[in-house]
């Protein structure tokens, strides 16, 4: 079964005033498992569609399901409910807590969800670990380095075992040290833990190790590869 | 958790939480400070009335009080105090012969009552013999001593064993004089009752009204004023054909005043927190303004709205549970020191407060229900000031929150 179905879906900013048609009629079906990447120039409906998977916002129509449910029939409340149990989130920048350390960062959403506090400790200090954090679990975010951050943002999003994990340009303002060293965690974790990762960028070395590429133009499919690597 | 971010979030912007603290802390500090020397103005008043004009309770032959004419006498009124006295949470009796009139000297003359006592009596009771400031208090074997008060006798241009007359209408209602002699002059903190009273001795004033034996009035004190309804109670079943009254139905002004002091104690302080309000508002405003970015990356990743809401309203609680505390500190402090020491007022207020029958010193006073009536107030005033900002947050979108650069 697809952990994600999206059909005919359309997103029009503004549509009373200077309507903006950021998708014009998206299908994609992406399966458990895969380490995918929605590329395109800019403005070509990247985050939008991103926002929409991820029911941060909705079409203006179509469909989409993940896991068989369609968000169209989650309250508002509902959906922030379900964010929480069943995506992790990745952003560009600003995605921790400041006032929270790397590991209060990383429990942060397994705490929303009420879990016990030796399930949490040991599932987020295994996966700092992994990332190579554990000298750094105590840091504040300004203490870490930008790379550091998205991995810890990485870990947060992870911890929970959601569907997917959506990132929105997560190597954008990383350098290429960083970004390559944050793909190799990604796509460990991916193979390890199985967990579907879907990811935006314009970055060819990131591009590179998608294994799975679908591209976007102008709120288009205009191709969908898939690489084995 | 929850609270840990609440907490932390505070300490962000130091400064503006600082100046949020301090100004809950100063308001908190003003009420209390108010309000304790409001109370303290209060019971001045209360205290000075109780003793020198009402005492807690009084006895009156059931006419007298209407009119309060001399000829109501109060029938074996020496028994009768014998056995108010012997009463259990009586403190002091006086028995007293009261007679009004004109007294008059070479200068002039003024309206007065002279209130006829045994002095022993009377000074446990009103201890009008400690505000003694000339001359003896009502001196043994003297015939007709008058204790005057300061004021009137400046009035009347006269001074110790100074001839003054007193004339008044006796039993009979034929207007008649007597002359007396000034023995001592009184200053109490109480313009009304300085130059409208003067004491004699009871056996003197009975003479000249020809009726030995006789009393107007039973003044007595209790060990607690809370006392006086039971007691009154008591005596009038003791007491039948008899008039008692208690301070607050013979001076209802006591309570007018009392709850008028603390009607404007909560107006003050329902001011103050107006303006903490407002305050609270502008400051958690700019706190979540500051903060739309990490508000919508929190909505976004799963923090719903009760929780977004409940950690605003929470810490905009923190900042009035660091500066409550701190203002009430800082005035029951304050309370404690001035209500020991007293907070001399005589210099701005000169003789104005005596106009009133309040000292110029005033003994500070809060009773402790106020701190929890405060807490209180600070609190909901915490949470109505976080309403707003907490409500701006929540309704953030986490798409557009996230967009903001
Ligand atoms: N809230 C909005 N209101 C109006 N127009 C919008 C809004 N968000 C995005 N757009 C427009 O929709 C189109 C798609 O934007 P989107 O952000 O999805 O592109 P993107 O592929 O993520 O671009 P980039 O690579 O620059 O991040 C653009 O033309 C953009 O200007
Ligand atoms: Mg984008």
């Amino acid at each position: 079964m697809n952990v994600l179905d999206i059909t005919g879906v359309t997103k029009v900013y503004n549509p009373d005033t200077v309507p903006v048609h950021a998708l014009r009629g998206v299908d994609l079906e992406v399966s458990a498992g895969e380490f995918t990447a929605i590329v395109g120039p800019s403005g070509s409906g990247k985050t939008t569609l991103l926002n929409l998977i991820g029911g941060l916002d909705r079409p203006t129509a179509g469909q989409i399901r993940i896991n068989g449910i369609d968000l169209a029939t989650l309250s508002a409340n509902k959906l922030i409910d379900f964010r929480r149990d069943h995506i992790g989130f990745v952003f560009q920048s600003y995605n921790l807590i400041p006032v929270l350390t790397a590991r209060e960062n990383a429990e942060f959403v397994m705490l929303l969800q009420k879990r016990p506090r030796a399930e949490r400790e040991a599932r987020v200090t295994q996966l700092l670990r992994e990332v190579g954090l554990e000298d750094r679990m105590d840091y504040r975010p300004t203490q870490l380095s930008g790379g550091q951050q998205q991995r810890v943002a990485v870990v947060r999003a992870l911890a929970p075992r959601p569907r997917f994990i959506l990132a929105d340009e997560p190597t954008a303002n990383l350098d290429s040290v960083s970004t390559a060293n944050l793909l190799d965690i990604m796509a460990r974790l991916n193979r390890e833990e199985g967990v579907t990762f879907l990811f935006s960028t314009h970055d060819q070395r990131v591009i590179d190790r998608a294994r799975r590429v679908v591209r976007l133009e102008d709120g288009q499919i205009v191709s969908d590869e898939v690489f084995d690597r | 958790m929850l609270l840990k971010i609440a907490w932390r979030n505070i300490w962000r912007s130091p400064v503006r939480s600082w100046v949020v603290i301090v100004a809950i802390a100063l308001g908190v500090w003003a009420v209390i400070f108010l309000m304790g020397f409001s109370t303290g103005m209060a019971n001045s008043y209360v205290d000075s009335a109780i003793r020198l004009e009402v005492g807690h309770l009084q006895v009156h032959h059931p006419e007298y009080l209407t009119d309060r004419e001399v000829q109501f006498v109060l029938p074996q009124a020496d028994s009768v105090a014998n056995l108010i006295a012997a009463g259990p949470g009586v403190q002091a009796v006086s028995v007293r012969t009261l007679v009004g009139g004109m007294l008059s000297s070479a200068r002039g003359s003024h309206g007065l009552r002279v209130r006829g006592v045994d002095p022993a009596e009377e000074a446990a009771l009103s201890q009008l013999d400690r505000k003694l400031v000339e001359g003896a208090y009502l001196p043994e074997g003297r015939r007709n001593a008058l204790y005057l008060g300061k004021k009137l006798a400046d009035r009347l241009g006269v001074r110790l064993r100074s001839r003054v007359v007193l004339t008044f209408q006796d039993l009979e209602g034929n207007i008649t004089s007597a002359a007396f002699r000034v023995a001592g002059l009184f200053d109490v903190e109480n313009n009304g009752f300085e130059e409208g009273t003067a004491l004699a001795r009871r056996e003197d004033l009975n003479r000249v009204l020809g009726r030995p034996g006789a009393a107007h009035e039973i003044a007595v004190m209790l060990e607690d004023a809370a006392l006086a309804d039971t007691v009154a109670t008591r005596l009038r079943n003791r007491l039948p054909g008899l008039d008692v009254q208690t301070y607050m139905q013979l001076s209802p002004e006591i309570r007018l005043f009392e709850s008028q002091i603390s009607a404007s104690v909560y107006i003050i302080m329902a001011i103050v927190m107006l303006g903490l309000v407002f305050g609270i508002v502008n400051t958690m405003l700019m706190a979540v303004l500051e903060r739309v970015r990490e508000l919508g990356m929190l909505m976004a990743i799963g923090m719903n709205r009760p929780r977004v809401f409940g950690m605003i309203v929470l810490e905009t609680l923190l900042l009035g549970l660091v500066g409550a505390p701190l203002g009430m500190a800082l005035g029951a402090g304050m309370i404690r020191w001035y209500g020991r020491h007293g907070l001399d007022l005589s210099a701005y207020a000169g003789e104005g407060l005596s106009e009133f029958g309040m000292s110029a010193v005033i003994f500070p006073d809060v009773y402790p229900g106020m701190y929890v009536e405060l807490a209180a107030a600070v609190l909901i005033t915490a949470v109505l000031g976080s309403l707003y900002p907490a409500w701006k947050a929540v309704r953030l979108r986490p798409v557009e929150a996230l967009r903001k650069l």
